[in-house]
Order: structure tokens, then sequence, then C-alpha cells
């Protein structure tokens, strides 16, 4: 005859119902954290926490792309060869393509709403680089610098931010 | 900078006609707890077998199946790996073979695609193209934040964390390059709301007057609530088949054919390309179009993705002028500015003039090629892997002069637990032979332009 001293238990949280009508509906809890790595970016992200903004450039010669990528590319899409790392110059200073005012957003989010997302032309970059501006108001064919949160950084894209350049004061962030 | 050699701009070619012969939607909601998934899925599936006048009893039909194409976008909202699976086993289709979709927002017409590939290579004579999603299972928030998972996650997610984001940035710009004015945007918004109002399927019908739209609350500046689409449980399902079988299916079937492009998710990393012209364009069009500092095409006025897809699509089926062949559209509103920046990329207008397709009256029921009555994804749903699949639905019903029977019919409204407006109207569009439909993901990643022919 089978032991009943060894019964499985139930060892979980049960379920919590949400609705009962006109179907049952239960609650199915979801927490997950994944590892993400930056990969061959890596550098970039790094470089982001000690106030550095690192592009890639295709260094093939026979490669007809020869301008800066940002967001940086570890290979190139146009030749396929490996892609080297540069630093750009600071300040970093850019114009506004285009921008947003984000007022409503997904779970999550790290900035407080409203902000401004804006889409940076930076010179010599072959493509446009997304940021957010830190203060002030966007309009396109405006003049914004990068800055960076050295000091407790996140080590996410909003490390870097951009600041409006028209005051003297803020060149030096 | 991308540039195209002979290879990559060959026509996409069938190897045998493809048809498409009926279709099947499903009640549109926010959340529908009522039935699960496949149990959706399998309402569609009845409407299509059951009520598209097939000369065959449904089971003959699921007789002749012997390829599913199954498209989803999200493993988050579902919360169930290899749903396929459940769906053909649901539907009564074991054990034919099913190959899940999954290409963002254009996932349904990815489906079509796949679906026609299936029978125009002859490994199919009846294929069923299937698509559904199941958005409710989170919160709305948290369904954006899955949504913009499909934005770079490196460079773009943490910066905004819903879709309306990525989008906004083309309004402004699109707005300061050609003149785009709120209203015009808003014009989309007002259309597609009141077409979704004659439709049972709706989710966000609507009579709304420009400024109703105006004056809704700002989802990211400069796109509000109600220039976005809905965020919807649903299903749809389209049955495509050779030649000799849609006339066996069928007396009323439509050729099918579609294509598609793709472009790198970043728009910001779209650099400046030599336009592809389409057959009613000329290279003097777009001499003056680069005319402002820092403008590129697509960059973000519009999208390669779209016109690649309207290139290929056309060729295939000898399309020379697609405003004066093509006798209605079914495009993908996500947002009021995505719709208007398709009009350029479809040749609709030539690019920097797409606001006039609106302003002219041509978008409109009555108008040379009306657009999306079917209430498109701002008014009617955005089910994402179904919608693709229901634009095309739509699109066939009406060139099978059937868009009364799907609509009109009170018994359609009261099974869904609506009523028929009194003031309903039918919006079928007299001898409807040809039709265009969009489907389009990411912020312009994947887009395929299917196209329908009456072939009876």
């Amino acid at each position: 005859m089978a032991s009943r001293d060894n019964t499985i238990k139930y060892t979980g949280k049960p379920a919590k119902v949400l609705q009962r009508e006109p179907a049952l509906v239960i609650e199915w809890p979801r927490s997950l954290a994944h590892r993400h790595t930056y990969g061959k970016l890596s550098p970039f992200f790094k470089g982001l926490t000690e106030g550095k903004l690192l592009a890639t450039r295709c260094v093939n010669p026979e490669c007809g792309e020869d301008r800066l990528w940002l967001p940086p590319r570890a290979d190139c899409p146009d030749c396929n060869q490996p892609m080297a790392w540069e630093e750009l110059p600071q300040p970093a200073i850019g114009t506004v393509h285009t921008y947003a005012r984000v007022e409503y957003t997904g779970t999550g989010m790290e900035l407080a709403t409203p902000y401004f997302q804006i889409d940076v032309e930076l010179p010599g970059v072959c493509t446009i680089f997304k940021g957010y501006l830190v203060y002030g108001t966007p309009k396109i064919g405006m003049k914004v610098k990068a800055c960076f949160r050295t000091e407790e950084p996140t080590n996410t894209i909003l490390d870097i931010y951009w600041i409006p350049i028209e005051d003297e004061v803020d060149v030096n962030c | 900078m991308i540039v195209l050699k002979e290879g990559n701009l060959r026509i996409p070619k069938w190897s045998r006609k493809v048809f498409a012969v009926a279709g099947g939607l499903t009640n549109y909601k926010k959340f529908c707890p009522e039935m699960k998934l496949e149990e959706q899925v399998m309402a569609s599936f009845r409407q299509m077998l059951e009520d598209n006048d097939l000369k065959l009893s449904p089971v003959e039909v699921k007789g002749l199946i012997n390829f599913l194409a199954c498209g989803n976008f999200s493993d988050h909202f579902q919360d169930q790996l290899l749903c396929e699976a459940k769906v053909t086993d649901y539907l009564g289709l074991d054990p034919m073979y099913d190959i899940g979709i999954k290409t963002g927002g254009a996932t349904g017409g990815s489906t079509v695609l796949a679906a026609a590939m299936a029978i125009a290579s002859g490994y199919a004579d009846v294929a069923l193209a299937v698509g559904w999603e199941r958005m409710s299972e989170v919160d709305t928030r948290t369904g954006n934040y899955y949504i913009a998972n499909a934005a770079c996650k490196d460079f773009e997610t943490r910066l905004s964390r819903i879709y309306a984001a990525y989008y906004a940035p083309m309004a402004v710009r699109f707005s300061w390059a050609y003149n785009l004015s709120e209203e015009t945007r808003a014009k989309v918004a007002v259309k597609n709301h009141l077409y979704a109002y004659y439709s049972p399927y709706s989710q966000q019908p609507g009579k709304y007057a420009i400024q109703d739209i105006l004056n809704s609350p700002m989802s990211t500046y400069p796109l509000r609530f109600l220039e976005c689409c809905a965020m919807s449980d649903g299903a749809a399902c389209m049955l495509l088949c050779d030649e000799k079988t849609a006339y066996k299916l069928t007396d009323k079937p439509c050729e099918l054919f579609i294509a598609g492009g793709s472009h790198t998710l970043r728009v910001a990393d779209r650099r400046d390309m030599e336009i592809p012209l389409l057959p009613n364009e000329t290279p003097s069009m777009y001499q003056g179009l680069r005319k402002k500092e820092g403008q590129r095409w697509p960059g973000f006025e519009s999208f390669a993705a779209a016109r690649f897809a309207a290139y290929f699509a056309y060729q295939m089926a000898g399309i020379t002028n697609p405003l004066e062949e093509l006798d209605l559209v079914e495009l993908h509103d996500a947002f009021t500015i995505s719709d208007i920046q398709t009009y350029g990329d479809i040749g609709l207008r030539p690019y920097g003039q797409e606001p006039d397709y609106i302003e002219s009256g041509d978008a409109y029921f009555g108008g040379k090629c009306p657009s999306n009555l079917s209430g498109g994804l701002i008014g009617t749903m955005h089910a994402v892997g179904a919608t693709g699949i229901f634009q095309g639905v739509e699109c066939l019903w009406q060139i099978q002069g059937n868009y009364d029977r799907f609509h009109g019919d009170p018994k359609i409204w009261k099974s869904f637990g609506k009523e028929k407006p009194r003031d309903w109207e039918s919006l079928q569009v007299p001898n409807a032979n040809q039709a265009l439909w969009v489907s389009h993901a990411g912020v312009g990643s994947h887009v395929t332009v299917g196209i329908l022919r009456k072939a009876f």
C-alpha cells in the first residue's frame, strides 16, 4: 500500500482572481531580469561614463562609406569589414534634426515626463543620433552640446544628454 | 550609401498565379476576456468558411488546406510560445505544417506573403493565412513598453518606451519639410474614426470634428491620442489558392500580388540614397526635393521599405499609374503621420505633395481612390498579427461587392453585442476592380504592399 507520508506539497501562491464574469481572469505575475550584453559596443557605453563620445569608422580603403557611425557599429554594413573606434572632439556640438515632446510613456520610463527627445546631426557622421534635451525647448536647426552622466552613471544610453548652447555659460557643463 | 544592383532590384515573379477567395474577421476589442486567442481565431475561421459563398462545405474546404502561415507579432503579448501549434490543432488542421511569421506591425502582410509563396511555388494548392494578437494580456502602459522593444534596445527604447515617440519626430520633421498642417493630420483621424463607425468590427468608432482631434490629450507631441491606432485583441484569416482551385471554390476570386521591403530599425540610421522611381515617376520630379538643410531620403520623412514594396508589387501586377488604376487602398494608419508619409511612398502623390491626397478629396469615399474604408488601425483595430490580414480581407470584400453583407447585416452587429447605427451608410465602392493594402512595421522597418485584382 502506498504511503501518504510523502504527499506532494503545493509550494506556489494561489493566482489572484481579477474577474469572474463573463470569464475567469487570473493574474499571471512575471518578474524577470535578462542578461543584456553590449558586446563589441562596450567601449561606447563605457566611454559615456567617462565623458567620452566614441563613434566608429570603416577603415577599409575600398569601402564607399568613410564617414563616422553614431550609434556606432562594430562592423560596416556596406563592406562587412570591422570598423575602428574614434573619439569625437569635445565639445561635441550638433544640430537638432527633429524632436518630440514625450508626455505619455510606457512602463519603466526613467525620465520624468514631459521631456524632449531630440535627433541630432553631428558633423562628419553619416547617421543621426537620438538623445534627450535636459532643459530648454528644441527647434529644428538649433545647436546643442553633448553632456555626460559621469557621476552615478546609469550604464545605459541615458548617460549622454544634450543642452542648448545659446548661452556661453552652458558650454562647460 | 546603399547602392542597389541588378539582383537587388529583380522583380519577384510567381511560378504560378495566386488567388484570394475568402476572409474572416472578429469583433476587435481592447479586452476580450470571454475568448482565448485560439477561440478568437476560430471565430474568424468560421466566418471565412461559412459566410463567403464558398462552393464547398467547411469540412471539404478544410480537406484542401495543406499549409498555414501563422502571424503573431509578440510572444510577450501571447505569453505562450508556439501558439501556432495550439491554433492549428484548435482549427482542426493537424498535422498540416504551420510556420510562425513575425515582422512586427507588418506581420499580417508577411503572413499573406508567406502563404502566397506556398501557392506560387506549388507547395500548396490551398493555404491559410491566419493572424492574431492578444494585447490585453498586460495593462496599456506595459503594452506600450512591450511594443517599444521593437525599437533599438540599446539606443532608442530607454529614450521613450512608447511607439508614438518614434513617430512624433517624423511628424515634426515632415511638417517642417513639406508644409503639413495639424488640421490635415486631424482630417485623417476624423475620416478613419468615421469609417469605423460603419463597421461592426471596429473598436474606436466615432464621429469627430477636426477640433475634437486637436483637443484630445497629447500622447507624444505633436501626436494626440485620437491620432493613434487601437491596441486590440482579435484575429483574421484569408484563404489563398491556385487558379484551378480558386474557381472551384468561388465565383468571385481575386488575383493576388504581394511583395515587401525592409529598412534598418533606427530611423536615424537611414542614410541618404537614390529614390527608386515608380512607373509613373520621372527623375526630374525630385530634383528640388532635398531643398532644405540636412534633408535626406528617406530620412525622417519617408519609408524606403514602403517604396521598395510598392516598386516590386506594382511591377509584379503591371500597374503603371496607381492613383488611376487602384479603386481603393487600405493603409497602415498606425498614426496619422505614418498614413500621410505612405502616400508618397506608394505613389498616390509625388514625394513632398502627400497632404494633397487628403486635401483634394481623393482619399474619401466617393473620391478617386478612397483609403481605409474599413476604419483602419485608428478607427477599427490593431491586433498586430491580424492587422495586415484584416486589411487584405476588407479589400477582398470590396472587390467581391460584399461590403454591405459583412458590414451592414444587423445580425453581425448583434452577435458582437452592438446595435447597427440608424444612420449606417454603405461604403461599398461601385465596381471596385483593384485594391491595394500596406502592412507596415516598426518605424518603417518592414513593409508589404499587396494588390488584389478582380478575376471574375
